[in-house]
C-alpha cells in the first residue's frame, strides 16, 4: 500500500511539475488570429492531458526501477502475478473515455475555426514555384507581393497553385491550408493583432522551398483602406501606361505560361521562343509562316492548326476573356520573343 | 595477394573499381554530351556499382552477390540499350543528361533488378521447377563467413543478412543525415549553396535529394531491420526447422539488395526533390532520379509482402506441438499483426508509385488536373500503406519489449492475452486512419472527422500496452544489462512519440503542427522508440545466440548512455522550434525567427547519435571473434531458445520440442513453457 | 489429395456451375441495359465471383484438416495452398486500388467502348475457367488425357483473350477516342485492362509449365498441387475479371 500512495503523490507531483514547464517556456508563437484561440485552446487541454499520461507511465517505470531493482546476490524470481483482468478493463475504458472526450472537443475546436462570416473580404491567392501573389477582387483586382490584411475582419482566401502542391501557412494564424492545382481551396481568417508575419510555404514544392515565404502585413481598417486605395490606383495606372507588349504579356503569365514556354523547351504546347516569321510545320504535314493571321487564328481555334508533334488542346480563349483585342496583345508579345 | 585478408583484399580493389568506374563514366559522359565533366552523375554511378562490384569481388570471388551485381549491371545496360533501340527505330532522341534516357533507365532498372536474382542465384530452385527438374530438399551451408554473400536458405543466415544491410543502410541513411544536419546548423547556405555542383545538382537540389533519400532509405533499412529479427527469432519460436517457405524467403531477401541499388542511384540520376512521400504533380516534374526512387521502392515492396507471407504461413503452419494461440511467444503475435499490414498494404504504395512512373512515361493523365486526374487521390493510396506502415516498423519492435520485459524482471508479462490483441487490435485500427496526414491537403471537408475520431482511437490499444508493461515492471526484480536499457529507453522515448501523437490527431491543432519540426520530432520519436531502441535490444539479446558470445557489457553502455540523452534533446528541440514555425523539408531557414542556436544544438545532438551507433558497429563486428563466449542461457530466460546450447544448429533444434505450460510464468514454482523430446 | 466425390459428379458440377455463370453474365448484361441499377450490377458480380471462389478455386479446402505430419505432401500442400491464397489476397490489393482510381476518377461515368467485343473477351475468359477447373478435376481422379487437353484448350483461350483485349480492344478503343496520354478515361481505361492482361499473360505462362511438366508426366491423381496453384490463380485472374467487366463496360453513362 505504501508504494502505491508514494506512488500516487509523486504522479501527481510530476504532473503539475511538466504542465507547469512546458507553460513557463510557452510553446506557441504570439496568436494572431481569432481562429487560433479555439486551437491554443485545445492545445493547452492537450498539454495538461499529456503531462498527466507522461507522469502516469514514468513515475511508476522510475519508481520500480529504483525500489524493485533485484538486489545483489538475489537470484531469485519476482512475485508470480499474471495480470488482473478489472484493471485491463479499467485502462481499456478509461482512455476510450478520454478519446471521446477528445473527439467531441476536437470536433467543436476544428468547428470554431471554421465560423463563416458572409461579408468576408475576398482574397486570392496563387502559389507557384516560388512565390506568392494576392489579388484584391473588391478593390478593382489590383495584385500585390505583399498580403495586407485588415485586422478583426474575416478574409476569405480563396487558395490556386499555378504548377505543385503548396501549403499556406502562417505559423502566427495556426491555420494552415493546402493549395492543390487544377481546383480552389479556401483559407478563413480573422487577423487579430496588427504586426508584420510572413506566410510559408508547408509543402515541399521542389528546389526552392525553404524560400518560398511573402510578407503579411496586419494593418487596422484605415490604414488597410489608405493602402488599398493606393494600390488600386497605381495598378489602374500601371495599365493605362502599359504597351501593348506589356499587356500581352501579362496575359501570358496568367493564361499561356502553364503549356507555352518562352525559353526554348517544349511544354505541352510548342514554344513561343522564335516562334513569330518561322516556318512552322503542321500535323497534317503542312507548313505554314508564323504570321499574324496564323498566330491570331491558333489562339482563337486552339485546335485548327494543330503543330506537329502535339496533340490538340481543350483551351477555350473566349471562356478566359480573352477576345480579338486582347490577342492582338498575345501576338505583339510573342513579336518580342526573339 | 592470396595470403592478404579478404577484407582488406576487398577493400584496395574497392578503391581500384571505383576509380575504373568513375573513369568509364567520365568516358560514356564525354561520349554523349561531348564536353568532360568531372562531377558528371553517371560518373558517380559507375563509381559506386565498380567499386561493390571489386569490393566483393576480393571478399568472396565471383560468385553470390559479386555476380549478382554484376548481372544487374549487364541487365540495367541491356534493358536501357533495348529502349534506346527502339527509340532509335522510331525516331526519338537516343540520349539524355544522364546518358540513357528517362524510359530506358526505368526499364533498365527493372531488367537490372530481375537481372541481379538471377545472378545471384535466388530463382535456380523455381526455374528447376518450372522445367520439373528435381532439387534438393535439404540443404547445407559450408560453415564459415562466406555464406552470409551468398544464396542460403537458412533462415537464420537469412535473418542475419537482413540485419546486417539493414545496419549497413541506416549507416547509409544517418549518413545523409549527418549532411544535412551540418547544413542546418546555422542559417544561411554553408557549404550546399546555389554554387555547389555535384551530380547535376546545385546545393538546394542536393539537399532535398538527400533529404527525400535519408527518409526513404530509413524506412527501407526499418523493413530490412524488423525482417532481420523476425526470421531469425520467429522459426526459433514456433519450434519450426524453416520458414515455410525457405525460397521466397531468399528471395525477399535478395530482392531488397537491388531495390537499396536503385533508390541510391536515384541520387546520380538528378536526385529528387519530393520527400520520401513523392506528391505528384511535383514528382511528375522532378529529374530522372524521381523513377528510380519509385522503382527502388517497388521492388523493395515485393521484399517486404512476401516476407509478410512468409511469416503469417510459418505461423500458422509450424507451430510446435501444444502451442496454441494464446501460449505463442507475444512476439509472434505482433510479428502477425505487423505481416498482416505488410502484406495488404504495400500494394497500394506501388500501385501509386506505379500509376506516377506511367504518368511520367506516357502522359497517362492520373494525376494531372488539365487531364481530369485528381493528385489527392495519390495522397489517399499512398498513406493507404503509408500510414499502416509505420505500425509496421514499430508492431514487431513492442513485441521486443514484450518478449523481453518478463526476463529482465523475472515476473509474467502483465495481462499477456490483452498485450496480444492490441497489437492486431493496433494493426486493425491502423487500416482506417490514413486520411489524417491529408487534414490541410484539400480533400473532401467531411472526411476530416471520421479519421480523426479513428485516429484518436488509436490511443486505446497503445495505451494497453504502456500500462502492461508498467504493471510488469511493478514489484519485479529487476536487473538492467544492456538489452533491459534499451527496452526500457524504448519505452520511455516511444511513450514521447505516443504522446505526442493526439495533438496531431485533432484537426484544429494538426492545423498547426501539420508539416512542421514537430511532426519530424514526433515521428523520430514513435520510430526511435517503436524501432531502433528494441533493434538494439534485440541484437543485444540474440548476439549471443547466433555466435555464441556476447556483445561488450561496457561499450554497449556506452552506446545506450550516448544515444539516449543526445535522442532527447534533438526531437524535443524539434518539436520546439516546430511550434514555433520551423516548417519540414527545407534547406534553409530564416535568421529573425531566432532558430540558430537550436539548429545548432540539433546539429551536435545528432552527431553524438551517429559516434554512438559507431560504437555499437565497432562493439558488433568486433564481439563476432573477440567477444566473452557464451553458450548457454545467458539471460536465464524461458524461451526454448535459449534451452539449447548457442550457437544454434544448422536445422535449429535437435529434438523438437512440445509447449507444456505459459511462456512467462517467471516465479511460479515448477512451472516451465517447452519440454524437449528427449527429456522425461 | 482426398476428393470426396466422384469423378463424373464433380464433372457434373464444373458444366452447371459454368451454365449459372453464364446466365448470370447474359443477366448482368441485360441489367445494365435495362435498368441501369448499379447495386443490383454489384450484387450479380459478388454472386459470381462466390460461385467461382466456392467451386473452381475451392477456397473450403484451406480449412481442411491436413494431418499432422509436417513432411507429408498433403501437409505442404496444405501450406503452399495458404501461401498462394495469402499472396492472392495482396494482389486484390492492387486491383482493389485500381478500382477505387477508376471510381475516383471516372465516377458514374465510363469509356466508350465496343460493347460486343467486351462481351466477348469476357465469354473467353468465362469458357476458359471452365475448362481449368475441367483440367484440374481430371488430374485429380487420374485423368491425364482430359487434364492435357483441358489445360491446353485453357491456355489457347487465355491468349485469345489477351488478344482480344490488346489487340483489338486497344486498337477499337484509340478509334473511339479513348486515349492513354489525353485524359484521365484513356489513362484509367488502358492501366485496368494493362495490369489485367499482365496477370492473363503470366497465368497462360504458368499454364504452359503446367502442360509442359504434365506432358512429362509428373503429375499424379495424389500429387498435383502445381495443377491446383496455375488453376487457382486463373481463376483469380477471372474473378478480377468479373469485376472490371462491369465496371468498364456497363456502369454509369458512356462518354
Amino acid at each position: 500500500m505504501r508504494h502505491y500512495v508514494i506512488v500516487g503523490i509523486l504522479v501527481i507531483v510530476a504532473a503539475v511539475g511538466t504542465y507547469t514547464g512546458l507553460h513557463a517556456v510557452g510553446l506557441m508563437p504570439v496568436e494572431a488570429s481569432v481562429q487560433a484561440a479555439p486551437i491554443d485552446w485545445l492545445w493547452n487541454l492537450e498539454v495538461i492531458t499529456i503531462s498527466f499520461l507522461f507522469a502516469l507511465i514514468i513515475v511508476p517505470m522510475v519508481y520500480s526501477l529504483v525500489v524493485f531493482r533485484r538486489k545483489k546476490g538475489d537470484n531469485t524470481d519476482a512475485e508470480h502475478i499474471e495480470g488482473n483482468t478489472t484493471l485491463e478493463i479499467a485502462w481499456t475504458i478509461i482512455p476510450l473515455i478520454v478519446v471521446v472526450i477528445f473527439a467531441y472537443l476536437g470536433a467543436y475546436s476544428l468547428g470554431e475555426t471554421r465560423r463563416v462570416d458572409p461579408n468576408a473580404m475576398i482574397v486570392k491567392v496563387t502559389g507557384f514555384q516560388w512565390g506568392w501573389q494576392f489579388e484584391y477582387p473588391a478593390y478593382g483586382g489590383f495584385k500585390s507581393d505583399k498580403l495586407y490584411l485588415p485586422a478583426d475582419k474575416q478574409v476569405l482566401l480563396q487558395l490556386q497553385a499555378l504548377d505543385v502542391i503548396h501549403s499556406f501557412w502562417v505559423p502566427e494564424f495556426r491555420v494552415k491550408q493546402d493549395l492543390v492545382p487544377g481546383r480552389i481551396t479556401e483559407y478563413r481568417i480573422t487577423p487579430s493583432l496588427i504586426g508584420d508575419y510572413k506566410v510559408r510555404c508547408a509543402e515541399i514544392c521542389g528546389t526552392s522551398h525553404a524560400y518560398m515565404e511573402a510578407p503579411v502585413v496586419v494593418v487596422d481598417q484605415a490604414a488597410f483602406d489608405t493602402w488599398a486605395k493606393d494600390q488600386q490606383v497605381a495598378a489602374a495606372q500601371a495599365e493605362a501606361n502599359a504597351t501593348p507588349e506589356q499587356k500581352g504579356e501579362k496575359l501570358y503569365q496568367t493564361y499561356c505560361k502553364a503549356c507555352h514556354s518562352i525559353n526554348g523547351t517544349a511544354g505541352n504546347g510548342p514554344t513561343w521562343l522564335g516562334l513569330f516569321g518561322h516556318e512552322v510545320e503542321l500535323a497534317d504535314g503542312t507548313t505554314v509562316t508564323a504570321d499574324e493571321a496564323y498566330l491570331t487564328q491558333s489562339i482563337k481555334e486552339p485546335q485548327s492548326q494543330v503543330v506537329q508533334g502535339y496533340s490538340p488542346m481543350a483551351f477555350n480563349p473566349a471562356a478566359v476573356g480573352i477576345g480579338d483585342t486582347e490577342i492582338g496583345y498575345l501576338v505583339a508579345y510573342i513579336k518580342t520573343l526573339k | 595477394m592470396t595470403n592478404i585478408k579478404p577484407v582488406w583484399r576487398g577493400l584496395f580493389l574497392l578503391v581500384v573499381g571505383a576509380l575504373i568506374g568513375y573513369g568509364v563514366g567520365l568516358g560514356l559522359d564525354f561520349a554523349v554530351q561531348k564536353t568532360v565533366s568531372y562531377q558528371a552523375p553517371v560518373a558517380g554511378l559507375f563509381s559506386l556499382l565498380f567499386g561493390a562490384i571489386f569490393f566483393f569481388f576480393g571478399l568472396i570471388g565471383y560468385h553470390g552477390v559479386t555476380k549478382g551485381l554484376v548481372f544487374q549491371v549487364l541487365g540495367t545496360l541491356a534493358g536501357a540499350l533495348f529502349v534506346t533501340g527502339i527509340r532509335a527505330a522510331m525516331g526519338l532522341g537516343l540520349w539524355g543528361p544522364f546518358l540513357f534516357t528517362e524510359p530506358a533507365w526505368v526499364l533498365g532498372g527493372l531488367v537490372g533488378a530481375l537481372s541481379f536474382l538471377a545472378g545471384v542465384g535466388a530463382v535456380t530452385d523455381w526455374w528447376k521447377w518450372a522445367l520439373g527438374e528435381p532439387t534438393s530438399d535439404h540443404h547445407h551451408d559450408e560453415p564459415g563467413w562466406e555464406k552470409y554473400f551468398g544464396v542460403s536458405l537458412d533462415h537464420k543466415v537469412i535473418g542475419i543478412q537482413y540485419t546486417v544491410v539493414a545496419l549497413l543502410l541506416i549507416s547509409v541513411g544517418g549518413l545523409f543525415a549527418l549532411i544535412f544536419r551540418t547544413e542546418l546548423a546555422a542559417s544561411g547556405l554553408q557549404f550546399l549553396t546555389r554554387e555547389f555542383k555535384l551530380f547535376d545538382q546545385n546545393g538546394l537540389q542536393m539537399y532535398n535529394s538527400l533529404m527525400s533519400l535519408h527518409g526513404m532509405i530509413m524506412i527501407v533499412s526499418i523493413l530490412l531491420g524488423i525482417a532481420g529479427i523476425m526470421n531469425y527469432v520467429v522459426p526459433l519460436l514456433l519450434g519450426a526447422q524453416d520458414m515455410a517457405f525457405p525460397r521466397m524467403n531468399a528471395f525477399s531477401f535478395w530482392i531488397a539488395v537491388p531495390a537499396a541499388v536503385l533508390l541510391l542511384s536515384s541520387i546520380f540520376l538528378g536526385g529528387f526533390d519530393t520527400g520520401w512521400t513523392g506528391y505528384p504533380p511535383l514528382s511528375v516534374r522532378a529529374p530522372v532520379g524521381m523513377q528510380m526512387f519509385f522503382l527502388g521502392v517497388f521492388v523493395a515492396g515485393w521484399s517486404s509482402i512476401l516476407g509478410g507471407l512468409n511469416i503469417i504461413a510459418t505461423t500458422l503452419r509450424m507451430r510446435a506441438k501444444g502451442m496454441t494461440a494464446f501460449r505463442m511467444p507475444i512476439l509472434v503475435w505482433a510479428s502477425v499483426a505487423t505481416s498482416l499490414i505488410s502484406l495488404t498494404a504495400t500494394q497500394l504504395i506501388g500501385l501509386a508509385f506505379q500509376l506516377v512512373m506511367f504518368q511520367r512515361l506516357l502522359g497517362m493523365g492520373f494525376f494531372d488536373p488539365d487531364k481530369g486526374g485528381n493528385p489527392v487521390l495519390f495522397q489517399h493510396l499512398f498513406w493507404f500503406y503509408s500510414h499502416p506502415a509505420v505500425y509496421v516498423f514499430v508492431l514487431p519492435g513492442l513485441g521486443v519489449i514484450s518478449e523481453l520485459l518478463p526476463v529482465f524482471v523475472r515476473k509474467p508479462l502483465f495481462g499477456y492475452k490483452w498485450v496480444a490483441m492490441s497489437s492486431l487490435g493496433i494493426a486493425l485500427v491502423g487500416f482506417l486512419v490514413w486520411a489524417h496526414h491529408m487534414f490541410t491537403s484539400g480533400m473532401n471537408e467531411y472526411l476530416r472527422v471520421p479519421f480523426m475520431y479513428s485516429t484518436l482511437l488509436v490511443a486505446v490499444p497503445t495505451g494497453v500496452k504502456f500500462f502492461s508493461w508498467v504493471a510488469t515492471l511493478w514489484k519485479g526484480k529487476i536487473r538492467t544489462p544492456v538489452p533491459m536499457l534499451f527496452v526500457l529507453g524504448g519505452i520511455v522515448v516511444f511513450l514521447m512519440g505516443g504522446l505526442s501523437g493526439p495533438p496531431n490527431a485533432t484537426v484544429s491543432t494538426d492545423l498547426h503542427l501539420h508539416d512542421t519540426y514537430f511532426i519530424v520530432g514526433h515521428f523520430h520519436d514513435t520510430i526511435f522508440g517503436g524501432f531502433v531502441f528494441p533493434f538494439f535490444a534485440a541484437i543485444y539479446y540474440w548476439f549471443p545466440k547466433a555466435s555464441g558470445r556476447r556483445m561488450n557489457e561496457f561499450w554497449g553502455k556506452v552506446h545506450f548512455w550516448l544515444m539516449t540523452p543526445s535522442f532527447f534533446v534533438l526531437t524535443l528541440g524539434m518539436m520546439r522550434i516546430g511550434l514555433l514555425g520551423m516548417r519540414r523539408r527545407i534547406a534553409d531557414y530564416d535568421p529573425a525567427l531566432g532558430f540558430d542556436l537550436t539548429h545548432l544544438v540539433l546539429t551536435i545532438a545528432g552527431f553524438l547519435i551517429a559516434l554512438s551507433v559507431l560504437i555499437f558497429i565497432i562493439n558488433f563486428f568486433h564481439s563476432m571473434k573477440n567477444g566473452e563466449k557464451a553458450e548457454g542461457n545467458v539471460w536465464e530466460s524461458r524461451s526454448p531458445e535459449w534451452q539449447v546450447p548457442s550457437p544454434m544448429p544448422m536445422h535449429n533444434y535437435e529434438h523438437e520440442f512440445e509447449v507444456v505450460g505459459e511462456p512467462y510464468d517467471y516465479g511460479l514454482a515448477g512451472s516451465r513453457y517447452v519440454k524437449f523430446a528427449n527429456e522425461k | 489429395m482426398t476428393h470426396t466425390q466422384d469423378k463424373s459428379t464433380a464433372m457434373r458440377q464444373g458444366v452447371l456451375i459454368f451454365v449459372y455463370l453464364g446466365i448470370l453474365t447474359v443477366l448482368e448484361y441485360f441489367i445494365a441495359v435495362a435498368f441501369d441499377a448499379v447495386p443490383l450490377l454489384v450484387v450479380v458480380a459478388l454472386v459470381k465471383a462466390g460461385l467461382v471462389m466456392y467451386y473452381y478455386m475451392h477456397i473450403y479446402r484451406l480449412s481442411e484438416d491436413d494431418g499432422s505430419d509436417e513432411h507429408s505432401y498433403a501437409y505442404k500442400t496444405g501450406t503452399n495452398r495458404l501461401g498462394l491464397w495469402l499472396f492472392l489476397l495482396s494482389d486484390a490489393f492492387v486491383f482493389g486500388g485500381l478500382m477505387v482510381a477508376r471510381i475516383n476518377l471516372l465516377g458514374m461515368t465510363r469509356p466508350h467502348l465496343n460493347q460486343l467485343l467486351g462481351l466477348g473477351v469476357t465469354a473467353v475468359l468465362l469458357i476458359s475457367s471452365f475448362f481449368m477447373n475441367r483440367a484440374e478435376t481430371a488430374i485429380a481422379h487420374g485423368d491425364r488425357k482430359t487434364f492435357m487437353t483441358g489445360t491446353f484448350i485453357t491456355m489457347i483461350l487465355g491468349l485469345l483473350f489477351v488478344i482480344g483485349v490488346v489487340g483489338l480492344e486497344w486498337q477499337l478503343a484509340k478509334i473511339e477516342e479513348v486515349i492513354a496520354n489525353r485524359d484521365v478515361v484513356g489513362a484509367v481505361f488502358y492501366m485496368m485492362t494493362g495490369m489485367h492482361a499482365f496477370h492473363v499473360l503470366t497465368g497462360v505462362i504458368l499454364l504452359f509449365t503446367v502442360w509442359n511438366k504434365g506432358r512429362k508426366g509428373l503429375y499424379t491423381a495424389e500429387k498435383h498441387w502445381g495443377v491446383e496453384a496455375a488453376a487457382v490463380y486463373w481463376h483469380f485472374v477471372d474473378v478480377v475479371w468479373i469485376f472490371f467487366y462491369p465496371a468498364l463496360y456497363l456502369i454509369g453513362k458512356v462518354l
